[in-house]
């Protein structure tokens, strides 16, 4: 037994050995058929807080999980064990063209697990344009006051008190001398010790993902959690959900195996992510589930590149609190939506990493790599959904049933990506960075602003030349109240089939604006709690 | 219909006609695998690391260690974390990584269409070969007719996962100035 097991107590591991019920599908040897209330397709920031307020209400639920139940024992902030076991497609996932790399969890948590604790209420401008534009009912500011409330009650979500690490600070100072805005992040954590290892999962049980909140206290009232098994499809019959089929995922996790679970559920409710759950509908093949041929369309990834800094100073950004600092100026100045928003923040920078998102190879890339504990790294994350030329991507079904996302990015959205590359390398230079390096293939180092901002202005902004990146995935299941114009109404109930919920991110009919995880806790906090007096009626 | 892809296609089937060419040309010669330390190879063959063992220095360059021992172990390492990392990568992916090696082991019938297509190297023991091939595959086209999107991605995916692989290594840590993760007690 390891120092680290003597000494951190690994709760969660606990309650699995004193009673929580738990299968790990890839350990079946035939195939089984289980009955509930409710069965909740995911354990992430949706799945989580669903699980535990329809538990709590009396109900008996099951929670389906494709990736692995680790606990904080097995976090050893090492990056490549991570990125294998808590991600998506191993860190891997990306769109169509491959132009966008998408980071996903995929673990009992969900994002939740290996987030960067980055919590913001969602923007008003946002709430006010879904209830404008988007036929969105009930998600007023202040009817949404009490679930924000509620979610930062839950998730321990308060301001970050400690000072930021020196990759944030350069944030703080840039903007600062340039007169840009910019804030302190709220994070939801409970005795942080700063490590700076939220994303490769945390090892001592202070980010409160539902991992450690929410599924724990869904268990606690007797919900069942199943661990590696993939959810395949919907069972119809007379217009409702008859049965869930599920296949469980091998040891390992990448591929499915034999066995297969059948689900029966009163309610059926789906918090599988903004790629996973479209996928389910889709693979379900029933016109009833998609009827206007919406299921997959918008979905949002606030599209991110990169700006790269050597500072004259040691900035070792792979320690500390990931994202402390953050600027919304170039949101809040563009509102008019002339250009597209984007809201500027840090990313940790561990090597693995950061060696992967550069783009090049051999001597350039070495000198950049040996320079790295002075590498400060600024990212922008894009506005996107809030103009017809911002429409997001489509959730198709590869040969295997796997989904896919298929996004272009639009000229429009690419101008955006162009303003950040500047916003970021003048930001970068204000605080003193030696040189500046836009993370785009035909960029180079450059030593000043002038000769960067010439150097931006002819890059080409096209796919696979400038890299772009996504951690937050919204959309794909809109909701609203035209059944015309949306695949879930406004409390997250399916349009047509009864038994049939969407509680997670993607019925966001735009982009957040912000980092997503709280509007996630708080909206589907919301819908669960309604669901939850509508069932036990 | 001839899409981008299909063309592609057509290129490397008219490679069959061209095989009567091919006898006259000389195939460039798969270096031999590296020891796998004792790895079981699950996804890598015997061609793959051997050109793997070509590609990575001049991928990791610098980067890699200076003496030739420790470079040598470096960059066996680096092709066992190759390996695992791809045996964790769902079924489709991992299809389309055997695709790519498809094109770099080619030394019988599709060496000359891809070579004329794609410049894989004729010759894999001249670095300077390699790395023109390289920065031909970095810099092509994402929207050529002929090859797609195909060549920068698969540039993209040869560089990251040797990256990965690498900076994933504790003796690469040294080079990047990490000292590795907190020691909690």
């Amino acid at each position: 037994m390891s120092d680290k097991q003597n000494t951190i107590r690994d709760f969660i591991a606990e309650g699995f050995q004193q009673g929580w019920k738990h299968l790990d599908a890839s350990r079946l040897t035939s195939d089984q058929t289980l009955e509930a209330d409710v069965v909740i397709i995911g354990s992430g920031a949706g799945g989580g807080s669903s699980a535990e307020i329809l538990a709590q209400s009396g109900l008996n639920v099951i929670i389906v999980e494709e990736g692995p139940l680790q606990t904080s024992r097995d976090f050893h902030m090492k990056e490549d064990e991570a990125y294998a076991n808590l991600y998506q497609e191993s860190a891997g996932r990306q769109t169509k063209d491959r132009g966008i790399k998408i980071f996903q969890g995929r673990m009992v948590g969900g994002g939740t697990g290996i987030s960067w604790t980055t919590c913001f209420r969602t923007p008003s401008t946002t709430l006010k344009f879904w209830a404008d534009e988007m036929g969105v009912k009930g998600f007023s500011e202040n009817e949404m006051r009490p679930w924000f409330e509620w979610a930062e009650k839950r998730y321990n979500i308060q301001q970050w008190k400690v000072p930021p690490n020196a990759n944030n600070s350069t944030l703080e100072i840039g903007c600062e001398k340039l007169g840009v805005s910019w804030g302190k992040i709220s994070r939801n954590v409970t005795g942080c010790i700063n490590l700076g290892y939220c994303g490769t999962g945390c090892p001592v049980n202070a980010k409160q993902s539902t991992l450690v909140t929410t599924i724990p206290g869904a268990l606690e009232e007797g919900a069942t959690l199943i661990s590696k098994a993939r959810a395949e499809k919907f069972e119809i019959n007379n217009g409702k959900i008859t049965e869930l089929k599920c296949r469980a995922m091998t040891p390992r996790g990448n591929a499915p195996a034999v066995q297969t679970i059948k689900i029966k559920a009163r309610h059926y409710v789906l918090a599988a992510g903004s790629i996973g759950s479209p996928a389910i509908l889709l693979r379900s093949e029933n016109k009833i589930l998609n009827p206007n041929g919406l299921v997959g369309t918008r979905t949002f990834l606030h599209p991110v590149n990169i700006s790269g800094a050597i500072m004259p100073f040691l900035v070792k950004g792979e320690y500390g609190a990931p994202q402390t600092s953050y600027s919304d100026h170039f949101i809040e100045t563009r509102l008019d939506n002339q250009k597209p928003g984007f809201i500027l923040e840090c990313p940790p920078l561990q090597p693995m990493l950061m060696a992967t998102a550069l783009d090049g190879h051999g001597k350039f890339h070495a000198e950049i790599m040996r320079q790295r504990p002075f590498l400060q790294v600024l990212i922008a994350l894009q506005r996107d959904g809030f103009h017809q030329e911002s429409v997001g991507g489509n959730v198709y079904l590869k040969s295997d049933g796997t989904p896919g996302l298929d996004y272009p990015v639009s000229k429009y959205v690419w101008e955006g990506i162009r303003d950040a590359f500047i916003a970021m390398s003048e930001i970068q230079f204000a605080a003193g960075a030696k040189t500046v390096a836009p993370v785009h293939r035909d960029a180079g180092l450059y030593h000043n602003i002038k000769e960067v901002k010439k150097a931006i202005a002819v890059l080409p902004m096209e796919t696979l030349k400038a890299r772009l990146f996504s951690a937050h995935v919204m959309g794909g299941c809109p909701m609203g109240e035209d059944s015309a114009k949306s695949v879930v109404n406004s409390k997250g109930h399916h349009h047509e089939v009864e038994n049939l919920s969407v509680f997670d991110g993607s019925v966001f009919p735009t982009s957040i604006a912000a980092n997503p995880m709280e509007s996630i806790f708080a909206a589907t906090a919301k819908f669960a709690t309604e669901l939850a007096k509508n069932m036990v009626n | 219909m001839l899409t981008r892809r299909n063309l592609f296609k057509l290129g490397a089937v008219s490679g069959v006609t061209l095989l009567a060419i091919e006898t006259f040309h000389a195939s460039p010669e798969i270096p031999p695998a590296p020891d796998g330390l004792g790895h079981s190879f699950e996804i890598l063959t015997p061609e793959d690391r051997g050109v793997l063992s070509k590609l990575t220095p001049v991928i990791l360059a610098e980067a890699l260690p200076e003496s030739t021992e420790d470079r040598e172990l470096a960059v066996k390492e680096v092709i066992v974390g190759w390996d695992i990392a791809v045996s964790g990568l769902p079924p489709l992916t991992q299809h389309e990584i055997r695709k790519l090696f498809s094109v770099l082991d080619s030394n019988f019938m599709l060496s000359l269409t891809p070579r004329l297509l794609t410049g894989v190297p004729g010759a894999w023991d001249d670095p300077s070969e390699i790395e023109f091939f390289l920065n031909t595959w970095r810099l092509s086209d994402p929207e050529s007719l002929l090859t797609g999107n195909e060549l920068r991605v698969g540039y993209m995916g040869m560089v990251e996962i040797t990256m990965a692989s690498w900076y994933a290594n504790k003796r690469s840590w040294d080079f990047c100035g990490y000292a590795g993760p907190p020691v909690l007690y």
